[in-house]
C-alpha cells in the first residue's frame, strides 16, 4: 500500500488512542481532584499539573481550575482531546477509500458533536466529565467498527499498531510523571487513579491480589500481558501487527526491534524483585518505543518522520 | 436566588446548614452560594440526570412487595450533601470505635464466660430469649477475636447538637455501596457544589474491608480467598452485594457454589473445588446452615458451621452476632463500655425502656403517646411506632401488644432529629429529617469511613429514614482539616514540590514527503509540531 496512506492510517490509530487515553486520564483527574487533593497524597501525584506535563506542556505553568477544560476541550492546546479527535478526523478524511463507510462515520459524528458542543454547553465545569464520557464511549465505537467492519490487512495492521504505540507511550508517560522516585513507595491504595486514568481497575481487581498501591500498579501496567493496555501486551500486539504487515520480518529492523523488546519485558517482570524501582524502565522503555516508531517511519513511511523531534 | 430565598429552618429541630434565623452557617456559605447560582432549574435538571445515570447503571431498589406490584426505582439520592466538621467528626469516629470494640467483647463474653450476666448488669433471661441468640455457637472463638467485622450504627443529630447512637448494626448492615456510588454521582452532577470545599474521599472502603477479611481469614500457606456469599439476584441488597464483590475483585457466590468436605469450605469452580477462607456472608444466621439453623433453609450450606468450629474458615461477621443488635441489648452499651473498656461512653445512647421491667411499662404505657415503641427483633424500620404521629386506633392495637408481650418490645423518648435542606418536587429546598450510617470494618484494627450513608426523610415532617419506607439519602461530607488524615502521611517526601521529569514532546504525524525531509535533514532543522490544533 502507499507509505501515505499507511502512515495516515498509524496515525489515525494513534490519535483516536490518544484522545481516549486523555478523556480517561482527565475523567480520573477530575474526580480525583473534586475531593481531598490527589496532589499532596504521598504514594503517586496525578493530578491536573501531571497530566498537564504527561501531555508535554513544555512551557510549564502551574495547573490551574482551566486545565482540565483546557486538556480536554480547548482545540487551540494541541495536546487536547478536542485537538486528538480534529487530527483524527483529518486523518480519516484522507484515508476514506480505505477505510469503511461505517468508521469514517463514526469518527466524523464524533468530530461534529465535539465541534458543535466544545463552543457551547460542554465548557462549562460539567463539561470535562461529559465530553470525556462522549469520546470513551465514541472511541470504543470506533474501534469496534473498525475490527468488525475491516479486512485484516496491512491497512488493519498500521491502524492498530498506531493505536497500539500510543497507548504503550501515554502509559509510560503516565507512570513516568506519576511515580514517586525510589524503591519503596508508600502502600496507601492511592495509585488507584493510575488505575481509572487507563479504566483498568476492574481488570486489576481480577488479576492482582494487593491492594491499589503504586509498586503492584505499576507492575500490572507495565507487565500484565493478560490485560489489552498494558505495556507488555501492548508491544506483544504490536509485534504481531508489524509481523503482518512487513514484507520480510525476518530481516526487518522495526519487527527485530519490537521482538527484542517484548522478550526484555518478558525478562524484567521475571528478574525484577517485587519493590524495586520502575521509573528507570519506563524511561529505557519509552525511549526504546521511540526508536521503534523511528525505525517505522524509516522502513514503511520513507522516512516521513522528521528525525529532529526527538530529544 | 429563588431556591434559597424562603427557607426558614424547622423550629424547634436543628438545620444542620442554616441557623433558625434563616441565615445560612458560616460552613456552609460556598455551598449555600453555589446552590443559589446553580438555582431551582438547574438542580432539577441533575435530578433528571441523576435518575437516568441511577437507572442506566442499575442503582435501584425495589418498593412495594406484599400486595403492592414490585416497582424498581432508582435510589433516591438528594442533591443537597451534608456536610460535617473534621472536628466533629473525630468525635464521633472514636465514639463508634469505643463502641464497637465493647458490643465485640460482649459478643464474646456471652458465648463464653458471661461475666457481664455473672456481674449482674445484663440479665441472662435477656440475652438467651434475644431471637438472634446462636446455642449453636457457644465457645468458638473466630480468628484474631473479632466477630463484628462491618458495623454500621445508626446516629442521630439531637437539636442541642450532640450526636446520639439510636440503633446498632451488627449483623448485616448494608447501605456502603450508595455511599460509594453517591459520591461518584454527585461528582458527575453538580461537580460545582464542591469547588470550594475538601471532602474526604470515601472510595477506600472495599479495599479495608478486603485488608479486615484476610486479616482475620485462616490461611497459613497462600494469600486468603475471599468471598462474598449472597442469597441471590432476588435479594433487595443484591446491588450491593455485587458491587462489594465486583469492588473487591472477589467471587460473589451463592450456596450452590459452596461446599463442605471434612469441615473445610470449598467452591466449585472449573477447576475442582477451590478452598475459600473468608466468608463475607450477607444473609441471616437462621439461613446460613440447615444443619444448625432453620432446617428448612434452602440458602444455607450444610456443614459450615461445623467448618467454623473447626476454624478452617472466617465468616464476617461471625454466627451469633445478632445478639448485640438486638433492641433490648442496646440500653445496655453503655454499661458494657464501662464493664469491658473501664472508659465513659462518648456516644451516648437515646432514652429507651425497656419493658419487661413492670415499673416502666406501666410508666411508658401511660404516655405512649411521646414515645416510640420498636419491637426489639427487628430491623429495617419494621413495626416501629412513633407515638406523636400516631392515631388513637393504633395506640390502643400498640397498647395491647405490648401487654400480650412487653419482651418484643422497647419504648424510646422521640429524638428530634436535625434537619437538613432537601430539593423538593418543584426545586426548592425543604428542610427534612435526617441520620447517619457511619461504616466500621474490623479487622487488625478498627477503621471507619469518613461520613457514611445519610439518610433522609422525603416526606415533610417524617421521622422515619428507611429507604424501604419513603426514605432518600444524601452524599456525607466529612471535611478535610488537615488533622486525621487517613493518608499515610509518615513515608517520604511532600511529592507536590517534586518536578515531574522531562519528557520526551508529543509528536503529531504530520506527512513530510521525502524531498522536504532530506532537506529538513540538512538543516537540521528545527523541533516541529505540524499538524497539530
Amino acid at each position: 500500500m502507499l507509505a501515505r496512506i499507511a502512515h495516515e492510517l498509524y496515525w489515525l490509530g494513534r490519535n483516536l488512542a490518544r484522545a481516549e487515553f486523555t478523556a480517561r486520564a482527565a475523567e480520573a483527574v477530575f474526580h480525583a481532584e473534586i475531593q481531598g487533593a490527589i496532589e499532596s497524597s504521598p504514594s503517586v501525584s496525578f493530578g491536573s499539573g501531571g497530566l498537564l506535563a504527561m501531555l508535554g506542556d513544555v512551557d510549564g505553568h502551574a495547573p490551574d481550575d482551566h486545565t482540565l477544560a483546557q486538556l480536554t476541550l480547548d482545540p487551540q492546546h494541541p495536546g487536547s482531546m478536542v485537538a486528538s479527535i480534529e487530527r483524527a478526523r483529518e486523518g480519516a478524511r484522507t484515508v476514506r477509500d480505505v477505510i469503511s463507510a461505517d468508521m469514517w462515520e463514526a469518527i466524523n459524528t464524533t468530530t461534529l458533536r465535539m465541534r458543535g458542543s466544545s463552543g457551547g454547553g460542554w465548557n462549562a465545569q460539567t463539561g470535562t466529565h461529559i465530553a470525556s464520557q462522549y469520546v470513551k464511549e465514541r472511541t470504543a465505537l470506533i474501534w469496534g467498527v473498525a475490527n468488525r467492519s475491516m479486512l485484516r490487512d496491512e491497512a488493519k495492521c498500521f491502524l492498530d499498531a498506531g493505536g497500539l504505540i500510543e497507548v504503550s507511550d501515554m502509559v509510560l508517560r503516565m507512570l513516568r510523571v506519576a511515580l514517586p522516585p525510589g524503591d519503596s513507595p508508600a502502600a496507601d491504595g492511592h495509585a488507584l487513579i493510575l488505575l481509572q486514568a487507563v479504566g483498568g481497575f476492574h481488570a486489576y481487581l481480577r488479576a492482582v491480589t494487593s491492594p491499589p498501591n503504586a509498586h503492584p500498579v505499576a507492575r500490572f501496567l507495565l507487565f500484565e500481558r493478560g490485560y489489552p493496555d498494558s505495556v507488555a501486551a501492548c508491544v506483544d500486539s504490536l509485534h504481531e501487527a508489524f509481523t503482518a504487515a512487513d514484507a520480510g520480518p525476518r530481516n526487518s529492523k522495526p519487527v527485530l526491534r519490537v521482538s527484542r523488546l517484548a522478550a526484555d519485558l518478558d525478562f524484567q517482570r521475571r528478574a525484577l524483585p517485587d519493590g524495586a524501582e520502575l521509573t528507570d524502565i519506563c524511561e529505557q522503555v519509552q525511549q526504546e518505543l521511540a526508536r521503534i516508531d523511528q525505525d517505522v517511519a524509516d522502513r514503511y513511511f520513507a522516512g516521513a518522520a522528521s528525525a529532529g523531534e526527538w530529544r | 436566588m429563588e431556591v434559597i430565598d424562603g427557607y426558614r429552618p424547622n423550629a424547634p429541630f436543628l438545620d444542620e446548614l442554616f441557623e433558625p434565623g434563616g441565615e445560612p452557617r458560616t460552613a456552609a456559605l460556598p455551598l449555600v452560594h453555589e446552590l443559589e447560582r446553580l438555582g431551582a432549574d438547574g438542580l432539577m435538571e441533575a435530578g433528571r440526570r441523576r435518575d437516568a445515570i441511577f437507572m442506566q447503571r442499575g442503582i435501584t431498589f425495589e418498593t412495594g412487595g406484599g400486595s403492592e406490584a414490585r416497582a424498581e426505582r432508582p435510589f433516591p439520592l438528594d442533591l443537597i450533601p451534608r456536610v460535617i466538621s473534621g472536628e466533629e467528626w473525630r468525635t464521633i469516629k472514636r465514639g463508634l470505635a469505643q463502641r464497637i470494640r465493647a458490643l465485640n467483647h460482649f459478643v464474646d463474653d456471652v458465648y463464653h464466660a458471661r461475666e457481664i450476666v455473672h456481674e449482674r448488669l445484663v440479665p441472662w433471661r435477656l440475652v438467651a430469649s434475644c431471637p438472634h441468640f446462636a446455642r449453636a455457637v457457644h465457645g468458638i472463638r473466630p480468628p484474631g477475636g473479632v466477630y463484628t467485622h462491618v458495623a454500621g450504627c445508626d446516629l442521630v443529630r439531637h437539636s442541642d447538637g450532640t450526636w446520639k447512637v439510636i440503633e446498632d448494626n451488627v449483623r448485616i448492615p448494608s447501605g456502603i455501596s450508595y455511599v460509594l456510588e453517591n459520591r461518584a454521582a454527585m461528582a458527575r452532577l453538580v461537580p460545582e457544589l464542591f469547588a470550594a470545599y475538601r471532602v474526604r474521599r470515601v472510595d477506600h472502603y472495599p479495599q479495608l474491608l478486603l485488608g479486615a477479611l484476610r486479616a482475620v481469614a485462616p490461611s497459613a500457606e497462600s494469600e486468603a480467598t475471599v468471598v462474598v456469599w449472597t442469597p441471590g439476584p432476588a435479594n433487595p441488597a443484591y446491588f450491593e452485594h455485587a458491587f462489594l464483590a465486583r469492588q473487591m475483585g472477589v467471587e460473589l457466590v451463592e450456596a450452590s457454589d459452596l461446599v463442605v468436605r471434612d469441615d473445610v469450605l470449598y467452591m466449585r469452580t472449573t477447576r475442582g473445588l477451590e478452598r475459600a477462607h473468608a466468608v463475607y456472608r450477607r444473609l441471616d444466621d437462621d439461613f446460613v446452615d440447615p444443619l444448625e439453623f432453620r432446617s428448612d433453609s434452602l440458602l444455607g450450606v450444610p456443614g459450615l458451621v461445623r467448618a467454623y468450629r473447626a476454624g478452617s474458615v472466617a465468616i464476617a461477621n461471625a454466627f451469633g452476632t445478632g445478639v448485640a443488635d438486638d433492641k433490648a441489648i442496646y440500653c445496655f452499651v453503655p454499661e458494657m463500655i464501662r464493664f469491658y473498656l473501664g472508659e465513659e461512653p462518648i456516644l451516648e445512647n437515646v432514652r429507651t425502656y425497656l419493658l419487661s421491667d413492670p415499673e416502666m411499662l406501666e410508666h411508658v404505657l401511660e404516655r405512649l403517646e411521646h414515645l416510640v415503641v420498636k419491637p426489639t427483633g427487628e430491623s429495617g424500620g419494621k413495626g416501629v411506632m412513633i407515638g406523636p404521629h400516631a392515631e388513637e386506633a393504633e395506640l390502643d392495637r400498640m397498647r395491647a401488644a405490648i401487654l400480650a408481650d412487653p419482651e418484643r418490645w422497647i419504648a424510646q423518648d422521640v429524638v428530634r432529629l436535625s434537619t437538613v435542606p432537601t430539593v423538593a418536587a418543584d426545586g426548592t429546598l425543604a428542610p427534612r429529617h435526617v441520620d447517619l450510617r457511619p461504616f466500621a470494618v474490623f479487622g487488625e484494627r478498627i477503621d471507619i469511613v469518613p461520613g457514611g450513608l445519610t439518610r433522609v426523610a422525603l416526606e415533610e415532617g417524617s421521622l422515619i429514614v428507611n429507604s424501604s419506607r419513603g426514605g432518600g439519602s444524601k452524599d456525607t461530607w466529612v471535611l478535610e482539616d488537615g488533622e486525621d488524615s487517613d493518608r499515610a502521611v509518615a513515608a517520604g517526601f511532600p511529592v507536590a514540590d517534586t518536578q515531574p521529569p522531562a519528557l520526551p514532546d508529543l509528536r503529531y504525524g504530520a506527512w513530510v514527503g521525502q524531498q522536504q525531509q532530506q532537506q529538513q535533514q540538512q538543516h537540521n532543522g528545527p523541533r516541529t509540531r505540524r499538524g497539530g490544533g
